[in-house]
């Protein structure tokens, strides 16, 4: 029903960092919590009660579910050539939210066709396929459809769907098996599966059953007998078994459509709920005023990039340092930009990590002061170059003992790049490399310019570089989505010691004991960071990085809001946009 | 191997606390202070001398001799340093004098201690010669 590209786009949107997660909730039997992570659109589906909550004001936030991704207002009333158009191009510009509006009202728009079989064995894969009963032909709908043995009926169609539930069956999760509450729902439940293949169960009330193979990217509508006759499951396993090939289970995402219906009248009748849209994107939880900020909190460290930055490099500084080797080398506009200073000039690098560049600033005969919000990482930096000695050039400036000298002491400090802890006017240049693609707001990606504006004097130079949506041909990197997470896979003898997590707090003992079993640190790890995997097979601890991937122009849009700084040079290089700026 | 902070360092650094007017310059309150010999090359410090607020120098000189816990080790002469830099009549830097701020500028360290914010009072420690900037979430 989507292409792989939608997919992919539409995967990184449902699940990476701006995803609006339902808080966890118990099940309908209260034996226990709701295991898999899942999301709400339009109405919130209460597991506790199984049923819809339709008074979206009641219930405090927690009814207040993001409203359902609706198109933008130059596409209402589009035709299908124009809807697809729109989706591709979403897809292209890594917008995932404009993705699931273009599914969605696609899937309002389509004309499911009755299609009858008796070949029962048959379990072809075919676009939409709907479960019946055995035998049954024809009228009441619910039929299995194979490609064998179609038999055109009355068209059929669910355009008010104004309910999505997105879940997500991480390898082993299931869903037990359940007629979904027919008060709740009208007929018409439809199931877009991604990620991966799974088999689905149905049981009808005799005890007869039905497997249905689901492939990625397959429709599922379950109609009539299927949707209030037939329950229907996912068994908990890590393997399904499908035409006698064993398919491995990987992480299934299922994106349901729904119609919800309001309580039914004296004279028995329910009509759909109206549906509850938006076009603001990324969608969220709670009403639109409570997420508006004041000034202030604007520029606070939203909790993303505490868990999914500056905890991610704390932990990885060890590592992040030891490979630097292997991420490539300095990149080349950097060290133009830097060969260019004047000798003896100040320069302030923002966000240093482990002081990569400090040996190609004093190269240039220049002091440079780094500052980084992890400690750990600026910790590696000391002899920042270990081969500084032989990768001396004929340009360098200083004479080379000052330079070891330099290099011996880097000058660090730890701070955030939202209040650099420079006076005013007082460097000469700056560089800003690999940091803005972590900063997760726009009001802090324009504090970040503000603030090296505001530590380079005038006539001073900056450069500032970040990762591109869009990469280079030859690479085989490819970001799906302009906000996503990027893992770091950690190794468990890398990582570094955690304060405070909880695992230290209870154990307190030596953590030298503890190091040397590495898969109780990799335990660890996983619970002190939030989103952090234990990745049994590979023995690593996979964390989820936070970047935000740069749009053609988004850096020089930004830079355009600070008036004390004016463009040199913008331009793509190596998978980063680069822009290098004049303070004025 | 640790770090250390050198008067060169502390010369561009500012307190960002919210409200105050007057973040600069930080005083230093110096439990340790080390002095490190590194050689000598008088074309960088005369490039650094147009660059540098002197009068923070002169203040972080007299911090360091008043405000330190512990007694200054041994080899550390902090240097007499004059009111102002001057050229003299063969418009050039007199080199006793590039010593002087040589020594004070890069080998003077200061190990552990606070960074304290002139206008708020706010301590900012310093460890292992790294100076934490980092703001409290009240403070920004």
């Amino acid at each position: 029903f989507i292409t792989a590209d939608q997919e992919s786009v539409l995967l990184a949107a449902l699940t990476g960092p701006n995803a609006p997660w339902a808080p966890s909730q118990q099940n309908f039997s209260k034996t226990g919590s709701v295991k898999r992570r899942v999301q709400h659109y339009g109405y919130v589906f209460d597991y506790e009660t199984a049923n819809v909550l339709r008074d979206r004001d009641s219930d405090g936030i927690d009814a207040k579910c993001p409203p359902m991704p609706s198109l933008p207002m130059d596409c209402a009333g589009c035709c299908d050539e124009e809807l697809e158009s729109f989706a591709n191009d979403s897809v292209k510009n890594g917008d995932g939210w404009n993705v699931l509006a273009a599914v969605i009202e696609k899937v309002r728009r389509y004309q499911f066709q009755d299609e009858a079989t008796s070949n029962l064995d048959n379990q072809d894969v075919v676009d939409n396929s709907v479960v019946s009963e055995e035998g049954a032909r024809g009228n009441d709908g619910g039929i299995v459809a194979t490609k064998t043995n179609p038999i055109r009926a009355a068209p059929l169609s669910f355009p008010n769907i104004n309910q999505i539930t997105v879940n997500e069956y991480k390898r082993g999760q299931g869903i037990g098996s359940h007629i979904d509450t027919e008060s709740a729902f009208g007929d018409g439940l439809i199931s877009l599966s991604m990620g991966s293949d799974c088999v689905m169960e149905f049981r009808s009330k005799e005890g007869t059953k039905k497997l249905v193979h689901l492939p990625p990217r397959s429709l599922l509508l379950m109609s009539g007998p299927a949707r209030f006759y037939w329950s229907h499951q996912i068994v908990t396993r890590m393997t399904d078994c499908v035409d006698n090939k064993v398919i491995s289970r990987r992480t299934r995402v299922s994106l349901t459509l729904r119609t919800a219906i309001s309580l039914a009248d004296e004279s028995g009748n329910t009509s759909p709920l109206h549906i509850v849209e938006s076009s603001s994107f990324p969608p969220k939880w709670g009403d639109a005023r409570n997420n508006a900020s004041d000034d202030t909190s604007d520029i606070a460290t939203p909790e993303t990039e505490r868990s999914h930055v500056h905890a991610v490099y704390d932990a990885i500084a060890t590592q992040w340092h030891h490979t630097r080797g292997k991420r490539g080398v300095l990149w080349p506009g950097a060290t133009q930009f830097l060969k260019e200073l004047p000798t003896g000039s100040i320069v302030a690098d923002v966000g240093c990590g482990d002081g990569k560049y400090f040996p190609a600033i004093w190269e240039a005969g220049s002091y440079v002061i780094g500052t980084d919000i992890s400690e750990p990482l600026l910790q590696t930096s000391i002899g920042a170059c270990s081969d500084f000695e032989s990768k001396l050039g004929p340009e360098s400036r200083l004479i080379s003992s000052v330079r070891s000298g330099l290099n011996a002491r880097p000058a660090v400090a730890v701070a955030d790049c939202m209040q650099i802890p420079m006076r005013t006017n007082s460097c000469d240049a700056a560089i800003c490399i690999a940091v803005m693609h972590h900063l997760s707001t726009t009001p802090r990606r324009l504090q970040c310019l503000r603030e090296l504006a505001r530590v380079v004097k005038p006539g001073g130079r900056i450069n500032v570089q970040a990762w591109a949506l869009k990469q280079d041909e030859a690479s085989k990197r490819k970001f799906a989505g302009t906000d996503v997470f990027v893992p770091f896979n950690a190794q468990p003898r890398y990582l570094k010691k955690v304060q405070n997590s909880p695992i230290e707090r209870s154990k307190g003992n030596n953590l030298k004991e503890r190091t040397t079993k590495c898969q109780g640190v990799a335990e660890m790890y996983s619970e002190a960071y939030d989103g952090a995997e234990y990745d049994e097979r590979k023995g690593l601890v996979v964390f989820q990085r936070y970047c935000h991937m740069y749009r053609e122009g988004e850096l020089e849009d930004l830079v355009s809001h600070i008036n004390n700084l004016e463009i040199e040079h913008s331009g793509f290089e190596s998978g980063n946009h680069f822009v290098i700026m004049k303070v004025v | 191997e640790i770090f250390k902070m050198r008067l060169l360092t502390h010369n561009y650094m500012q307190s960002t606390v919210k409200g105050t007017e007057n973040g600069y310059p930080l005083q230093i309150e110096a439990d340790k202070i080390e002095y490190e010999e590194s050689p000598f090359d008088p074309d960088f410090v005369i490039a650094l001398i147009p660059k540098i607020e002197y009068k923070t120098i002169l203040f972080a000189v007299q911090q360091i001799a008043e405000r330190c816990s512990t007694d200054l080790p041994s080899e550390i002469q902090l240097p007499d340093l004059p009111e102002t830099i001057e050229k003299d009549d063969n418009s050039e830097y007199d080199k006793e004098l590039l010593k002087k701020l040589h020594v004070v500028l890069l080998d003077i360290h200061v190990v552990q201690g606070h960074l304290v914010c002139p206008g708020t009072g706010r301590r900012f420690k310093i460890t292992q010669g790294i100076p934490n900037m980092i703001l409290h979430e009240d403070e920004i």
